[in-house]
């Protein structure tokens, strides 16, 4: 009985593969990095002396950790010279046509590595395969179903999970209800919670993966889209919450170029709003002129097995506005600005003094207007508690091929930080070159030098120069891949208007 | 009739070594064409004159001697004409009928004069603006005239009628398909292959198959210019439903891999569309463009146009797209953030100019890389190394309230819990303003008995 089934299955397959198709993008990065290190030192409480605001430091004046009744302080003194060279290779994969009409597969995974100095290890390179996603996908007109890692939009940005997901929809009423459930993935990671390269402090940690749920349902029209969506994440091993948040997000077309969208998110754990936004908008027909103004409010977000959320943070509320202006073709103008306010704290001692307002202030220009050059030039400034900075950045690019640009930028910022001794200068030039073939590949590579000097007199001044390399290398593969070049006959579409 | 030979000169290539023979200058000479040109009155004889001809006189004494040679070559030409038939069709027509203007001297003659032929055949127009069924009376399909050369075909004269604007648009298919199986006005200039510089279509369309495939046919310069419709501020948007209307016509120019330039996320809207391969034109090349509203200040604000309408976006990006940013490569450099951002990122994330944790796991990202840099607490919370102000200890709530999440980027929960727990340490209250103490012990008291252990408060 086998055979004849194995047999027939083989006929049929040749039919079945015709019509299959495949995309795969491999991304290959890497950058090399050396800079100054730490080393861990100590010194003996009885050794220090009162630095400036009388907080005790070395003789040397870099500033010490003490705690009372213990006999050394603990510092950070400028070390050995450390190299990073975070190498990782990133493939996106999706193949269709299996079939069965409507199934496909996609993955996407990431492996990495810092082939630099072995005592650092470089963010996220650990471990070294991780899997972004991987899922098999049913999609018909009216509904689509999901099985293995995905990730979906959730109240809180991307939500990670192993499991099943399904969406129903009716195109003619615009409507789309959508329901997952899975055992979760950490925030914004591709590891699960109990992995151990998300401790690198050795503090508590969740013993067992959450299991997540969440649903979505969402209406669009021409003018008006809205969506509902709600999560609950829950720790197996207790039965209690993690997190239960949900949100509303809208947006308005009332008239062509204008938009008004906003969202606003509630933790239901612990009945507080989170972040909320509302944002008026406007695009000239030209598509010359964009402005934006917005309202918003932001409050982090911490899940119950931290005790973070119980120490009440506090939101702040911002109004900002944007600005894009194209005055002339080829030059394009960016402007953009916030303030912002924290709510009361209710913790004020006067033993320090914290402002509670901030605002950030930046412009920008592109002039493309010659043939081969584009012209950048950039300001930015933002003040408030904790730190402030201001730079310039400029640019100029050439692109001597159409496939084949070169650019080199330059910038400077000043960094005065607060609650931390670390005023700082920084200066940075680099090049970038870039290189899209016609076919399936495209390379770029950048080399930046960051000088950066500590505005100090001691020996916590030193320097944290930098060379930062950096390079992409894409292959694109594939069944659908256009290999050829531009017919003769036929021109480029138009490039949207700006 | 004689002189209509010279019809025949069209496109002729330079004879070698015979130069121009001036007709006027011997007009004194020659009373008859047939003369030197035989073969136009009688089968089987030669067109030309052989040099022998020339030499009677050109001789060195008589007169100075000529270097001529007949044509070795056979013209190049794509008339569908014969001097014997049309004298025999009309015997009374002269050369000079067809190869001189009227008035004027004995052999002043010229390549033919084509108004001439139209008169003779009931032709009531400019040459180029003749009727369809008209071309082929004179002239062989391009396929035919197999000695024109490419360069011959690349110099055929545009009709005004294709100088329209409608005409590459669309008018041309229905002129092409006026006379079964393919209008012969057509394929007098053209071949398949013409048509297969733009048309993906071709297999589909019978009155393309019905073309010889010559590979001369792409001489013919062609520029087709996207249809005005695809530069409209709101093509992008709408093109998609428009593509669905039974009257579109995506698929003349269009392949498969049109709609895959951008659609990388939903491949099956391609399916309608054929595949490129052998038999059908290359096709519009689609370049990929962000849409006019994705401004620089989209980047920051997409949140809430992205969760309304993901399908929308999942016309062009794919989820790999979003994970781009939230969930970022190690090694990446410079992406969202601009370059140099980590010089500056501390005063960003104080007052989180975006909100770091949509996109960065804390603590894989933040505290392994302070933990290198050594920003982080060694121990417990201690005073001086905040502004090396003693009192930072004692007056940081403010600063901890407002930023937390900076706070987290370097400190984890046992340097608080020094001093914030009930269970020992100083047993400071952390809570703040707004604080459900019932709410969350409802949903995890886990949180609480890190600090109450299993004597938590009921208020």
């Amino acid at each position: 009985m086998r055979r004849p089934l194995v047999t027939l299955a083989l006929l049929a397959l040749p039919a079945a593969l015709d019509a299959q198709g495949y995309r795969l993008r491999v991304d290959v990065r890497g950058q090399a990095v050396q800079y100054r290190g730490v080393t861990l030192d100590s010194i003996l409480s009885a050794d220090t002396v009162a630095g400036v605001g009388g907080g005790p430091v070395t003789p040397d004046g870099i500033a010490v950790q003490c705690v009372t009744g213990e006999p050394y302080c603990s510092f950070f003194r400028p070390g050995p010279s450390q190299r990073s060279d975070p190498l990782s290779t990133t493939a996106d994969f999706t193949a269709w046509g299996l079939g069965i009409p409507g199934l496909s597969v996609h993955v996407l995974a990431r492996g990495g590595a810092d082939l630099g100095d072995a005592a650092v290890s470089w963010p996220g390179t650990t471990p070294a395969l991780q899997l972004l996603e991987g899922y098999a996908e049913y999609a018909q007109p009216r509904y689509l179903i999901r099985l293995g890692r995905q990730t979906v939009a959730a109240p809180i940005g991307f939500t990670g999970f192993d499991g099943a997901s399904a969406t129903a929809r009716d195109a003619r009423l615009g409507l789309e209800a959508t329901g997952y459930l899975g055992w979760g993935l950490a925030d914004a990671s591709a590891l699960p919670v109990t992995s151990a390269a998300l401790n690198p402090l050795d503090d508590f940690q969740p013993v067992e993966r959450q299991l997540v749920a969440g649903a979505a349902l969402g209406f669009r029209s021409a003018p008006f889209d809205v969506r509902w969506s709600y999560e609950r994440q829950v720790d197996r091993r207790s039965d209690y919450f993690v997190s239960e948040r949900t949100r509303v997000d809208a947006a308005l077309r009332p008239l062509p170029g204008w938009s008004v969208t906003g969202s606003a998110m509630f933790d239901l754990a612990q009945a507080l709003w989170g972040n909320v936004d509302l944002r008026l908008a406007w695009q000239a027909p030209s598509g010359r002129v964009d402005a934006s103004v917005g309202a918003s409010r932001y409050r982090p977000d911490f899940d119950l097995w931290t005790i973070w959320g119980a120490f009440s943070p506090t939101a702040y509320r911002s109004l900002d506005g944007s600005l894009d202006f194209a005055p002339w073709r080829g030059l394009s103008l960016h402007v953009s600005g916030q303030a912002y306010r924290y709510d009361p704290t209710g913790a004020n001692t006067g033993l320090v003094e914290v402002q509670s307002s901030g605002w950030r202030f930046s412009w920008d220009g592109t002039y493309s207007g010659f043939r081969r050059w584009t012209l950048d030039a950039g300001y930015h400034a933002e003040f408030g508690p904790g730190a402030a900075s201001r730079g310039f950045t400029a640019g100029v690019g050439y692109a001597p091929l159409e496939r084949l640009s070169l650019s080199a930028h330059a910038g400077t910022l000043d960094r005065p930080l607060e609650f931390r001794l670390d005023d700082a200068s920084v200066w940075m030039l680099g090049g970038t070159v870039e290189y899209r073939s016609a076919g399936r590949w495209s390379l770029s590579a950048d080399a930046t030098r960051y000088g950066e000097s500590r505005k100090r007199p001691d020996a916590a001044g030193f320097d944290w120069n930098q060379l930062r390399l950096s390079g992409r290398l894409s292959f694109y593969f594939g069944s659908e891949v256009r290999a050829g070049g531009i017919p003769e006959a036929v021109e480029r579409m138009p490039e949207a208007p700006r | 009739m004689i002189g209509v030979l010279l019809l025949l000169l069209v496109q002729a290539p330079a004879q070698a070594d015979s130069g121009h023979f001036d007709h006027a200058k011997h007009a004194k000479v020659f009373p008859s064409c047939v003369g030197c040109h035989a073969g136009a009155a009688r089968a089987g004889a030669p067109l030309y004159p052989d040099s022998a001809a020339c030499a009677a006189c050109h001789d060195g004494t008589t007169e100075r001697r000529v270097r001529y040679a007949p044509p070795a070559d056979s013209l190049r030409t794509n008339l569908r004409f014969s001097h014997i038939a049309h004298q025999a069709r009309a015997p009374k027509a002269l050369c000079v009928s067809c190869h001189q203007e009227a008035d004027t001297a004995w052999m002043a003659v010229r390549l033919p004069v084509v108004r001439r032929c139209f008169e003779c055949h009931g032709i009531r127009t400019a040459h180029l603006e003749a009727p369809d069924t008209a071309c082929a009376t004179c002239h062989f399909p391009l396929a035919s005239a197999s000695r024109l050369t490419r360069a011959d075909v690349g110099r055929f004269p545009e009709p005004p009628s294709h100088r329209a604007p409608e005409f590459a648009a669309g008018a041309h298919g229905r002129l092409a398909q006026a006379e079964a199986p393919v209008a012969a006005s057509c394929a007098t200039c053209h071949t398949r292959s013409f048509c297969l510089e733009c048309h993906v279509d071709a297999p589909e369309r019978p009155v393309i198959q019905a073309l010889a495939d010559d590979p001369r046919g792409t001489a013919i310069a062609v520029t087709l210019r996207p249809p005005a419709s695809h530069a409209g501020p709101d093509f992008l948007r709408a093109h998609g439903a428009a593509s669905r209307l039974p009257d579109a016509s995506c698929a003349t120019c269009h392949t498969r891999q049109s709609c895959l330039t951008c659609h990388v996320a939903t491949p099956a809207v391609a399916q309608a569309l054929p595949a490129a391969g052998p038999g059908r034109g290359t096709g519009a090349l689609v370049t990929r463009h962000q849409p006019v509203w994705h401004t620089p200040a989209f980047v920051r604000h997409h949140a809430p146009s992205a969760e309304t309408a993901e399908r929308t976006c999942a016309g062009c990006h794919t989820k790999s797209d979003c994970l781009e940013c939230h969930r970022p490569d190690a090694a990446a450099a410079a992406g969202y953030h601009p370059a140099g951002f980590l010089a500056r990122h501390p005063a960003a994330a104080y007052a989180r100019e975006s909100s770091c944790n949509t996109c960065h796991n804390p603590a894989q990202f933040c505290v392994s890389c302070h933990k290198s840099a050594g920003l982080v607490a060694t121990k417990t919370l201690g005073s001086g190394y905040h502004d090396a102000n003693r009192f930072f200890l004692a007056g940081h709530g403010v600063a901890a309230r407002q930023s937390l999440e900076t706070c987290t980027s370097c400190h984890v929960e046992r340097d608080c819990l020094t001093c914030h727990s009930a269970l020992g340490g100083r047993r400071f209250d952390p809570h703040g303003p707004g604080f459900d103490a019932a709410r969350l012990l409802k949903k995890n008291p886990e949180v609480c008995t890190a600090c109450h252990g299993t004597a938590i408060p009921t208020q």
